[in-house]
């Protein structure tokens, strides 16, 4: 079993990490020799299968093993976040599966070279006044080319090919509606206030908490999504408009251009208007607004987002991280299911 | 009778708020110890396996320095001790501020209230701010005699410097909940920095253990290295990164002096403002059993006899007759007697390294942080407005900033308000 491979993406990988742990603590990354996979499914919330091509993070990347050369590994995910970011100045980065003392683990390799060191920039001179306690005032440091090599071991679990046999992504149906959402960061914020509001006196309200911070999303086919809360004292809501909603391709759809025009989609386009006025139209998912601004932390990573809403069943975002070719797209997809009403 | 008065500029009034930061992280107390050329600030462990000390310069440091002691048999000395906690909520940090905001100060002076006509014993801090507001403050002490490390300096041949700016660096690489910090001397001109935890984990608790990281570093950067080679020498990381990091606010050079793993270690730095840190940290060194042995023969201290000994108010004429400041130690044996308890202790209390908070950078993760999911139970400043009908005396609505009202986001609060939606530090150009 071998896995190695230099880091080309330093950032990349630390903020995909970052909001994958927002989710879960644990990863499971299976290595094979086209793609690497980072799956979380927690015990509850919303669980990501992300499916990156290998430069979108990797080079000179070689996997190796009994099992078709696919390495399956539970990796925590706030050691290796911390470990990446030492490497955010680092002029190299490597990370390979080794062992030490029978324990498997992830080394990362980092080669920094600071030579912006701003002591030296400014030596610290003597303040006029000497002896008495015999210091000398700091030397001008070398500045230049100071290369310091920082080592991390993140401790990972080697999975067995049976125990990953029984997990797979969750299926869903074909959605009603999909639609570009607008920048996460606006949809964060909103929905975070939303949820702050609905938390006043949360104890002396009807109801547990997360009954309290239910968010309910809905799209339609004509550019909005609708984004609400209401709790005993409020009714507050938000609506986008102008919206995309991309055409869908035949050649992905079971049943090409007959699938399309009988797709959920095709029939929701009927109903509804573009100034999200119409009572017609929408399709809605409840979701746990707290769960929800975790999943809002893969924002960070800037990519586009097409949400696909099953009404009244779940809401699937995919993420799509810019790539350079343009061609094998990394895609992380998160799985949010709705409450029933 | 004692007289201990002295004056601080808002520089060093600020530095000594650092001080106390520093102090604060080994120990619940800080002891001072007043001589007519110096007062000296220490900190000692609750399990005696690390020792920090401060020397502040009597013609360096202040303003102005008077002491006089009339009591006998006090050798000219005169000790106490406070809370660290105390002391900081007086020495708060930005006491200097060149723009003479908030908390800036232009004098400190301190007195020392220990007359026999007088019923307690005080610490008196005066503030004089601008507009001329003076802060007092009284504080309670104890009279104690004051322990101090003994250091064999003349037995620690190897020895490092290295500026404090790059070990800070270096510092920020290590995991969050690491306990040891092992310093190995390469042979192969490169030293090493690695951060570990001596925990043995199975199963599904491999996964929990924290991060293994190693700094690799040049001899060459250092300024000064003269180590036996394929020495290792363990010490907490936790004193470890409480010394640099205070070290690199002095933006001076760090200095270790040792001589074998289980025999103290000497950190210290400083003087150039007058103020010198110095720091006697137990060791261990049996780590993976590696290169540890010790050709270095081992020097018995000159003065290990002379512990250095701690004595009740009550017993002020068994008070040490030192002339000189002892150079620290503690029996080796005792240390590492000792080791498993500091363990047990430092794992209960992992310190995050504290970013510079005066710093004008925007700090890198800071960026990041807005894409956390939000931490409801937080109480962070908000601006809000009273929308309580009880209160009788608010008879036109107001605008309130107020942080006692961000209590009624709390769960546990009954009183029903609508929670404020926006926090001030989002809020731009209305002021």
């Amino acid at each position: 079993m071998r896995f190695k491979a230099s880091i080309q993406n330093i950032s990349t990988f630390t903020k995909l990490t970052a909001s994958l742990n927002s989710l879960g603590p644990l990863a499971w990354v299976k290595l094979s020799d086209d793609q690497v996979c980072f799956t979380i499914i927690p015990e509850q919330g919303t669980q990501v299968w992300a499916v990156l091509s290998i430069d979108t993070i990797f080079e000179t990347y070689t996997v190796q093993s009994a099992a078709n050369n696919v390495i399956n590994l539970e990796v925590p995910l706030t050691s290796l976040n911390r470990a990446l970011k030492s490497a955010t100045n680092a002029t190299s980065a490597q990370i390979r599966l080794t062992k030490k003392d029978n324990m498997p683990l992830l080394a990362l390799t980092i080669v920094t070279a600071s030579s912006s060191n701003s002591y030296s920039a400014f030596p610290t001179t003597s303040s006029g006044i000497d002896g008495g306690f015999g210091a000398t005032p700091s030397e001008e440091f070398g500045a230049n080319n100071r290369e310091t090599i920082i080592t991390q071991e993140i401790p990972v679990r080697v999975l067995a090919p049976d125990t990953v046999a029984g997990l797979h992504e969750p299926q869903c149906r074909e959605p009603d509606v999909h639609i570009i959402l607008p920048p996460l960061l606006q949809l964060k914020s909103v929905s975070d206030r939303f949820t702050k509001l609905a938390l006043v006196g949360a104890k002396s309200g009807p109801g547990t908490v997360t009954s309290r911070t239910r968010l309910e999303m809905a799209a339609n086919m004509h550019g909005c999504l609708k984004m609400a809360m209401k709790t005993d004292s409020m009714n507050i809501s938000s609506v986008w408009t102008d919206l995309s909603n991309p055409e869908l391709d035949p050649s992905q759809v079971a049943g090409g251009e007959i699938g399309i025009s009988e797709h959920p989609s095709t029939r929701m386009k009927e109903l509804g208007t573009a100034d999200g006025r119409s009572e017609e139209g929408w399709a809605t998912v409840r979701i746990d607004a707290r769960d929800w601004g975790k999943v809002m932390s893969v924002g960070r990573l800037g990519g586009r987002v097409i949400a696909c809403f099953c009404d009244e069943h779940a809401l699937i975002l995919y993420v799509y991280l810019p790539s350079d070719n343009g061609e094998d797209e990394s895609v992380l997809t998160y799985y949010v299911s709705s409450y029933s009403a | 009778m004692v007289v201990l008065n002295f004056s601080l500029t808002p520089e060093t009034a600020a530095r000594v708020h650092d001080v106390l930061v520093c102090l604060g992280k080994f120990s619940d107390t800080v002891a001072f110890e007043a001589r007519k050329e110096r007062l000296t600030l220490t900190a000692l462990n609750s399990s005696k396996s690390a020792y920090a000390s401060f020397t502040l310069d009597a013609t360096r440091c202040f303003e102005s320095y008077e002491f006089n002691t009339s009591q006998s048999g006090s050798d000219g000395r005169f000790t106490f001790r406070m809370y660290s906690k105390a002391l900081l909520s007086v020495f708060k940090g930005r006491l200097y501020d060149p723009l003479g905001r908030d908390g800036a100060i232009d004098r400190c002076e301190v007195s020392i209230q220990d007359r026999p006509d007088e019923t307690h014993c005080r610490f008196i801090v005066k503030m004089i701010c601008n507009q001329g507001v003076v802060k007092t403050y009284k504080l309670t002490y104890e009279s104690v005699e004051v322990m101090h490390a003994l250091f064999d300096a003349n037995a620690a041949k190897n020895r490092w410097r290295i500026n404090s700016g790059v070990l800070r660096e270096y510092i920020e690489y290590f995991g969050t909940k690491t306990e040891m910090l092992d310093i190995f001397a390469g042979e192969d001109g490169r030293a090493v920095f690695k951060s570990y935890t001596e925990k043995i984990t199975n199963g599904k608790e491999i996964l929990k253990h924290p991060l293994v990281t190693a700094v690799a570093v040049n001899t060459s950067d250092f300024a000064e290295f003269d180590v036996q080679p394929g020495l290792h020498i363990i010490i907490s990381v936790k004193d470890f990164k409480a010394i640099v990091t205070h070290a690199d606010t002095l933006k001076s050079d760090l200095r270790a002096n040792y001589s074998v793993p289980t025999r103290p270690l000497k950190f210290w730095y400083g003087n150039e403002h007058g103020i010198l840190g110095e720091f006697t940290l137990m060791t261990s060194g049996d780590y993976q059993g590696g290169a540890t042995p010790t050709p270095i023969p081992q020097q018995m201290p000159s003065r290990a006899a002379s512990r250095a000994h701690s004595a009740s108010v009550d017993n002020r004429s068994f008070r040490s007759d030192r002339s000189e400041m002892p150079p620290p130690s503690e029996p080796a044996s005792r240390l590492s007697a000792r080791r498993r308890a500091t363990a047990a202790r430092r794992q209960a209390s992992p310190k995050p390294v504290e970013s510079n908070p005066d710093s004008l950078f925007v700090n890198d993760e800071e960026e990041d942080a807005q894409w956390e999911p939000v931490d409801y139970n937080e109480e962070e400043e908000t601006l809000g407005w009273d929308a309580s009908t009880e209160n009788a005396n608010t008879v036109f609505p107001t605008f309130r900033d107020s942080g006692t009202l961000s209590r009624t986001e709390t769960e546990d609060e009954n009183v029903e308000a609508v929670a404020p939606t926006q926090r001030v530090s989002q809020v731009q150009g209305l002021w």
